[in-house]
């Protein structure tokens, strides 16, 4: 009995399993290329000159403070790329060429490296560039605004706003089915409903995303929708409505479950993520933003460290 | 992947994505069509989305350019159509009509020598018009919202 073997660790040399940052960052960027490839479809050239500059700038400015700084080269580990390319996918494809190149500056350098690097950044880099840039120039991220020369054809303005300003009589020409099938205005890469949840459960399924958060902020949104539609049902959309548009599953798959930014334990992460979702939806009912879910992921980002210190009592341990 | 080669892709990654990025931005200036799809009014009281497309289709209202850009005359037929703030401007200071009004006609020539502002002109072309469409806000207080998106 004594003699029972439960964990047999042997001695070194260990076998390397191939798993790195690099491999992790690199599937994050191959499980939003479906959502991107439907913005380039949509939107042309123009989508693909956004996510092409938003990507090679990020990379450019994270060697550039690493030079600065004095630091060892970082670039290889594809974390910044990624930053990159979701800060293009929540852009309407009509940015301009400077927004694009301030909004991946504000994202690397204040988002990430002020705070020490990869790993140290106390919020979301991509939703740290996007608030910044949405606060400073909101012209340019009114979607009905940007995207006015377009004609998909189908509804053409933006669903988050129509609701907002006409209620629900105001988005009768959308159907669930059409907008997960991304027939709706918005950024290049966050209208493609069916990629994003592809592409989030590919990760889930790899591991490299934490389905509690994920879920637990669908899940705070479509609670927090469906009570504000049963309320008001021609004011407040339903809560499919609110799934599907919006930056709802990229923030879901894509931003809410960035590592550093989000809480490791169980519950916390629950918490984290249904305060997120209520957060979003209350921003978009009540609140003067179109679209909630920039300032909710970052305001649950704030509390962060204060969630996880919700964990398991230690063994023995009285009060 | 070896540390150099994740650099050398990051690097090759960034010469290529630049290049395309550059291109793909000279190569596609900001598309302005000659009849315009939406259009965006800004006002103080809450931006217009005007969605020109919808009126102008069969499958729309189906109306026809005159209906609307009424400067044109019958022998004017080849002129192009203006945009509306081009003669619905306030005019300046000292002056009976807009300058857009003078560099074609004689001051004389025009029976109403005050011009009206290009929001009075909007809120009675597309009143009128949608009332006798039955297509607009039904009660007296959804007026305003109906067009006006207040942000």
């Amino acid at each position: 009995m004594l003699n029972q073997k439960k964990l047999i660790v042997s001695h070194a040399p260990f076998c390397h399993d191939g798993s790195s940052i690099s491999v992790r960052s690199y599937h994050m960027m191959i499980a939003a290329l479906p959502a991107v490839l439907f913005g380039f479809f949509q939107y042309g050239i123009n989508a693909v000159g956004v996510v092409a500059l938003s990507i090679s700038f990020a990379i450019i400015w994270e060697l550039a403070i690493n030079k600065v700084t004095k630091r060892s080269i970082s670039i290889g580990d594809g974390n910044t790329a990624l930053i990159g390319l979701l800060f293009a996918m929540l852009l309407p494809a009509t940015s301009p060429w400077w927004l694009v190149i301030t909004g991946t500056f504000v994202a690397v350098v204040i988002g990430k490296h002020i705070f020490g690097g990869i790993g140290g950044n106390p919020f979301n880099p991509v939703l740290i560039g996007l608030a910044i840039l949405m606060v400073s120039w909101k012209d340019f991220f009114d979607f009905d605004q940007a995207l006015l020369n377009y004609d998909l054809g189908f509804a053409m303005v933006y669903p988050l706003a129509a609701v907002k300003h006409l209620g629900t009589p105001g988005i009768e020409a959308f159907s669930t089915g059409g907008l997960l099938l991304g027939q709706q205005s918005g950024g290049i890469g966050a209208t493609f409903g069916l990629g994003l949840i592809l592409g989030g459960i590919y990760l889930i399924v790899r591991g490299f995303i934490r389905w509690e958060i994920s879920i637990s902020f669908l899940a705070g949104i479509f609670i927090t929708a469906l009570l504000f539609n049963l309320n008001n049902p021609t004011l407040h959309a339903g809560p499919l409505f609110h799934l599907f548009t919006g930056y709802t599953l990229i923030g879901a798959f894509f931003l809410a479950s960035e590592d550093s930014s989000s809480p490791v334990n169980f519950i916390p992460m629950l918490i984290y993520g249904a305060g997120a979702g209520i957060m979003t939806v209350l921003v978009r009912n009540l609140g003067s933003y179109v679209d909630g879910v920039v300032f909710a992921i970052l305001l649950m980002n704030l509390i962060n460290p204060i969630v996880d210190k919700i964990r398991p009592k230690a063994l023995g341990k009285v009060v | 992947m070896t540390p150099q080669k994740e650099l050398k892709l990051a690097y090759s990654l960034t010469i290529i994505l630049l290049v395309v990025g550059v291109i793909s931005y000279a190569a596609a200036p900001a598309k302005t069509p000659d009849e315009p799809v939406r259009m965006m009014f800004k006002v103080v009281a809450g931006n217009v989305l005007f969605d020109h497309k919808t009126h102008t289709v069969e499958t729309g209202y189906g109306l026809a350019c005159i209906d609307c850009h009424h400067h044109r005359a019958e022998d004017e037929e080849e002129e192009p159509f203006l945009a509306c703030g081009y003669c619905h401007q306030i005019p300046k200071e000292g002056e009976a009509l807009p300058q857009s009004c003078v560099e074609c006609h004689e001051p004389d020539e025009i029976e109403d020598t005050e011009m009206i502002k290009r929001a009075d002109a909007f809120h009675s072309q597309c009143e009128e018009c949608h009332k006798d469409a039955g297509i607009g806000p039904v009660k007296d207080e959804e007026r305003c919202a109906w067009c006006h998106f207040m942000m």
